[in-house]
């Protein structure tokens, strides 16, 4: 057999060989990817606790699971409904930013206070801060990483 | 949901959503992997070998194309050299122009140069382990010989006996379907296609020729049938249960002098003087030919049947075969009777072969072969075998069974009637003239009406020897006269021929 | 944008340099594969030109080493920039784009150089491109670090697309049959390209907003539930749009990727089959009458039935590529070695553009062909990931829509090439050779790449509107109860 053709076909395999390491080891990094996303999936950005609200909707003791964006407010459609009547509609919103939450005044007539300090601009947020809108009092709590397989 | 009310989980999450839709691309993309192994894999050898295949074609130019040779390695197809190194074809024999066809520069290819093009420029070489082996050499092209079933000295008698005439002849060996003769006349000169010198000239005043030379009429015309195709009509009669060999109908034979009137429409009939009045069962009835029994042998049947029975001969479509071929049909379809008849006076006279039945020569022929291997259909072929000429080892290209068309006790039902039509005491008037001196032969003569004055088609087909028959054979002359006169007298001694030839 | 800016100092002085070692290492990889694949690509050449009287033992050599090498500098200065400005995103996505476009570049180096090409020769000209959708796709994934202007601007960009839709109905320039190319002044494209990754910006922003809406309504027609008609509307005009770029245009293969990512973007957004169903309803409407009433759309879906009718005449195009496909078979003819010249010209019509798929198939066989679908699915996987992932549902949605265009404008080409569907005249993703296709796909992955930063800017408040009150409130008495 002919070296040149040999080096011919040994460079073909090679070009069809390579694609397949290339699919191999992406495909590698995807699935471990979305082993940890699994892992990940169920585990929450932060919780909400109910600490005060005198009107008791919702209760004290009431934990919220947080999304990135969580409004707080009296009208229904509000992410966390509080009925407490120095609530305004549209309140107040928790963001969660990168790794960080922060919450930020939404023009409430009454104002939203992180451990007593009234918020002007969206101020950072720690978990154990206490926030309190109107006469209620919330708490922000780490996330559980919940036990949840796929 | 218990003490935890999680905002967003009113509404199902985007996540579960989006995973279905990639699930859906994902299959999706799975069917384009199943396509791309269908064409790639599947279907492979088949487009390769393609003569559109512009890789055959590119090759075509400078490919010292392989051997095409007769059963007997007598060569068909050879190859010769112009002034600038360039290899053209030049063919031994005009009486096989219409089977090998030609590979012009400047026309294409026909024939077998077409259909096995890619083998006889070496692009594949029929065994799939040597054309993977082959991409390892420089020169990946490796010309193939290709063996055929043909008879030369078969297909020379054939055109030979023709003569004059317009016509086919086609013989095959029905146990394996190889094609003896595929005789088409007129002839024409191949070589005179092939030949860069005299191409443009021969292939222009081939193609103007009244006689249209160019058209391979074993395969390619079409022809009304007439009387033999009654054993179709019967084979599908049988395959229905609608008639048996004892099916006698009250109206025969005095009818005959009458006629039937079918809807309105008079089925004449010649009368038989030997029938008398006797009732006729099937084999008497196909012994004389008798238009008025098949004719109701068709109406019992029904078109859906009719259709059914021939189709399983091959009817309504080109044929399996090494040659592109026209489909035959027993009607132009369309009609509101099952089968697509217009009425019952089309059914009926498409019973023996008239109204709208049209047939290629070789589709009759594989109707004889049928019936003489016990009712199964082998592909008719004439390649046989791709030959390395290096020595390198041949590939045996095998037969095909099409399958079982009717069983063999209806088969052996019409090798009777076949046998008494050509032996027989009643027929002797009509198809005796195939008789092979010395050899049991079967068989059926066709003469097709044509309407107008002229003389009509002359039709036989038939096989030899009728107790366990090597040899099938349809014969057509246009415009030929009667069946028993001309076609059925060639047959007779075509067969003698073959039978001669390998020494009974 | 600012704000933040403010609050998080980002700017490029306070950044330290974050290393991407899984993508750089798979940009590697990728380098090699390439300068193995030109290795065989021009060793074939050599020994094809060696043929023949007098030809001299052909040797081992590169195809052409300089395109491939600014090539995959482009890509790496691509990765460099997102090293140094700390990005977080995707590792992925980048290499499988390299190694897709590299194999397009080999193929383009392959063919006639004079298919086509405005600057140079056909393989000059693609890498012209590329350097320009590199540029794109760097700076969107470099620069972009929120999204608002997408989301804000959300009707201004359907106006945008729509405006550029009708540009090209009255000036469009035909092109074998098609109304694709628009010239304005020095610079012509094909506006369809862009189109789709404004309708997917459009689209992202009206589903994220009227989700809630979409998602219950109570409109019901027999077992089909539909929402509210006024909801219904945008529906019957991407409906209207397709159909009209099929009778303006002719061109079916946007219409069927416009309508298709619609879908499948409806229903990632309310999870629900019955748009789905009504979707394909009105797909199957919209064909039939298409069939009936233009030729174009008659002769496409005839070929497709049997295109061996006519393989010298209509069905010369799909023929041939059926039978490219087979001649490759498993493992291929090797680079340069396939596609037999018919006359000096490829033996694919437009194979550059609409057919590389079935020069790949043949040069790399069935092997290779499934590794390209494999990139494809990789690319799609990360952008549902990135969907997945995403922190609300614009962003979830816009992700989605982006890998989706990609994602099916490669199944239909390649659907088309291999006769599972009519043959549409799009570009094969990062393949195809064409300016404006590479351009639109380099936006799309510079895009996801941008989102797919988990530092990117938050979202802003979602402020719904009122009309969509009533909704909330009945929803909120549902889950009260069952808390």
């Amino acid at each position: 057999m002919d070296p040149f053709f040999l080096l011919l076909w040994l460079m073909r395999l090679a070009f069809l060989g390579l694609l397949y390491l290339v699919l191999f080891l992406v495909v590698r990094v995807l699935l471990r990817d979305l082993r940890a996303a699994a892992r990940q999936a169920s585990a929450e950005l932060g919780r909400l606790v109910v600490v005060r609200c005198p009107s008791g909707d919702p209760a004290p003791g009431t934990v919220f699971v947080l999304d990135a964006v969580t409004t707080l407010g009296r009208d229904v459609n509000n992410s966390v409904v509080v009925d407490d009547a120095f609530v305004s509609g549209v309140h107040a919103a928790l963001t969660y930013r990168g790794r960080a939450w922060y919450v930020e005044d939404l023009g409430s007539t009454n104002g939203t206070y992180v451990n007593g300090l009234r918020v002007v601009e969206p101020t950072l947020l720690g978990f154990g801060d206490a926030v309190v809108v109107g006469e209620t009092q919330l708490r922000l709590d780490r996330g559980r990483r919940s036990e949840h397989r796929t | 949901m218990s003490a935890a009310g999680r905002p967003g989980a009113r509404r199902p999450p985007v996540g579960r959503t989006t995973v279905r839709v990639g699930l859906a691309l994902a299959l999706a993309f799975a069917a384009l992997a199943g396509a791309a192994g269908y064409w790639q894999v599947v279907r492979s050898e088949e487009l390769v070998t393609r003569p559109d295949n512009p890789a055959t074609r590119a090759l075509r130019q400078e490919a010292v194309r392989g051997l095409i040779l007769d059963r007997d390695g007598a060569v068909l197809a050879d190859s010769r050299f112009d002034a600038d190194g360039l290899p053209y074809r030049v063919y031994v024999d005009d009486t096989v122009s219409q089977v090998v066809g030609y590979a012009s520069r400047r026309y294409g290819t026909a024939g077998l140069e077409r259909t096995y093009d890619a083998y006889l420029v070496g692009l594949r070489t029929g065994d799939a382990r040597t054309d993977l082996l082959s991409k390892f050499v420089p020169d990946p092209y490796d010309p193939r010989n290709l063996q055929t079933s043909l008879s030369l000295e078969l297909q020379r008698r054939a055109v030979a006996e023709l003569g004059a005439d317009r016509g086919a002849v086609v013989m095959l060996d029905p146990r394996s379907g190889e094609v003896l003769v595929l005789a088409s006349t007129p002839v024409f000169d191949a070589s005179a296609v092939a030949d860069p010198a005299t191409s443009e000239a021969a292939f222009t005043g081939l193609q103007a020729d009244a006689a249209q030379p160019l058209l391979p009429r074993a395969t390619q015309g079409l022809y009304v049938p007439g009387s033999v195709f009654k054993i179709v009509t019967a084979a599908a009669g049988l395959r229905t249960g609608a008639i048996g060999r004892e099916t006698r109908y009250p109206e025969q034979p005095p009818a005959e002098k009458d006629g039937l009137v079918v809807e309105g429409f008079r089925i004449t009939d010649g009368h038989h003087p030997a029938t008398a009045s006797r009732e006729l069962d099937l084999v008497q009835a196909t012994e004389v030919s008798c238009n008025i029994w098949y004719a109701l042998a068709g109406l019992a049947t029904g078109g859906g049947g009719l259709a059914d029975g021939a189709a399983a001969f091959g009817f309504g479509a080109t044929l399996p075969f090494d040659l592109p071929t026209s489909a035959s049909q027993v009607t132009n379809g369309g009609g509101p009777l099952p089968g697509g008849f217009a009425d019952d006076v089309e059914l009926a006279n498409a019973s023996y072969g008239q109204a709208e039945t049209l047939a290629t020569p070789l589709q009759m022929a594989m109707v004889a072969a049928t019936v003489a291997n016990d009712g199964v259909l082998m592909r008719p072929r004439l390649a046989t075998a791709l030959e390395d000429p290096d020595g390198g080892g041949t590939t045996t290209l095998g037969p095909t069974n099409l399958g079982q068309v009717l069983g063999p006790d209806d088969a052996a039902i019409l090798v009777e009637a076949m046998t008494a039509a050509v032996e027989g005491e009643l027929g002797r008037g009509y198809t005796s003239g195939a008789k092979v001196p010395g050899v049991l032969t079967a068989g059926k003569s066709g003469t097709a009406e044509l309407g107008g004055s002229g003389e009509p088609h002359s039709w036989f087909i038939g096989f030899a020897p009728a107790d366990d028959p090597t040899v099938a054979i349809a014969v057509l002359v246009e415009r030929g006269g009667r069946g028993g006169e001309r076609a059925a007298p060639l047959a007779g001694r075509m067969m003698a021929a073959y039978f001669d030839m390998v020494g009974r | 944008m600012t704000a933040t800016a403010a609050r998080q100092p980002v700017g490029l002085g306070s950044v330290r340099p974050r290393p991407r070692w899984r993508e750089l290492a798979l940009l590697v990889l990728v380098g090699l594969t390439l300068v193995v694949g030109s290795l065989s690509l021009g060793s074939t050449e050599a020994w094809l030109g060696s043929r023949g009287p007098g030809g001299v033992p052909p040797e081992a050599r590169l195809a052409d080493l300089g395109q491939l090498v600014v090539f995959l500098g482009a890509f790496l200065v691509v990765h460099l920039a997102m090293v140094l400005t700390a990005r977080r995103v995707d590792q992925v996505l980048l290499p499988a784009v390299a190694l897709l476009g590299g194999i397009g570049l080999l193929l383009m180096e392959r063919l006639p150089q004079d298919l086509a090409g405005a600057y140079g020769g056909l393989s000059q000209t693609q890498l012209l491109w590329w350097l320009l959708a590199t540029a794109v796709l760097g700076g969107l994934a470099v620069v972009v670090r929120s999204d608002a202007w997408l989301r804000l601007y959300r009707y201004s960009w359907a106006a945008l697309g729509i405006a550029l839709l009708l540009l090209t109905f009255v000036f469009g320039e035909e092109v074998n049959g098609a109304r694709l190319t628009l010239t304005i002044g020095p610079i012509s494209g094909q506006p369809t390209e862009l189109l789709k990754v404004l309708l997917v910006v459009f689209l992202a922003g009206y589903l994220s907003e009227n989700r809630p809406l979409l998602a219950e309504s109570d409109l019901r027609i027999g077992p089909i539930r539909l929402p509210p008609l006024p909801y219904l509307a945008p529906m019957v005009a991407m409906w209207a749009i397709a159909l009209s770029i099929v009778v303006v245009q002719r061109d079916l293969g946007a219409a069927m990727l416009f309508f298709a990512v619609f879908l499948a973007l409806l229903y990632v957004a309310t999870a629900r089959w019955s748009y789905v169903i009504v979707g394909i309803l009105l797909f199957a409407a919209g064909a039939a009458i298409s069939y009936a009433l233009f030729a174009h759309v008659r002769i496409r879906v005839d070929i497709w039935l049997d295109p061996w009718a006519d393989p010298l005449g209509a069905g010369y195009q799909v023929v041939q590529a059926l039978i490219a496909f087979a001649r490759g078979g498993l493992i291929g003819t090797g680079l340069g070695a396939g596609l037999p010249e018919v006359g000096g010209r490829p033996p694919i019509p437009a194979i550059h553009t609409d057919f590389p798929l079935a020069a790949l198939g043949e040069e790399l066989g069935l092997v290779g062909l499934l590794a390209i679908l494999g990139l494809y699915l990789v690319i799609i996987e990360r952008g549902l990931r990135i969907a997945a992932s995403a922190v609300d549902e614009f962003r979830a949605i816009l992700a989605a829509g982006l890998a989706l265009v990609i994602g099916v404008q490669a199944f239909i080409i390649a659907a088309g090439n291999l006769k599972l569907i009519p043959l549409t005249g799009i570009t094969v993703p990062f393949i195809s050779y064409g300016g404006s296709s590479l351009l639109a796909n380099a936006l799309i992955i510079g895009l996801l790449l941008a989102i797919s930063d988990p530092g990117v800017d938050p979202p802003p408040i979602p402020r719904r509107p009122r009309r969509l009150r009533g909704a909330a409130a009945r929803r909120a008495s549902a889950v009260g109860g069952s808390r």
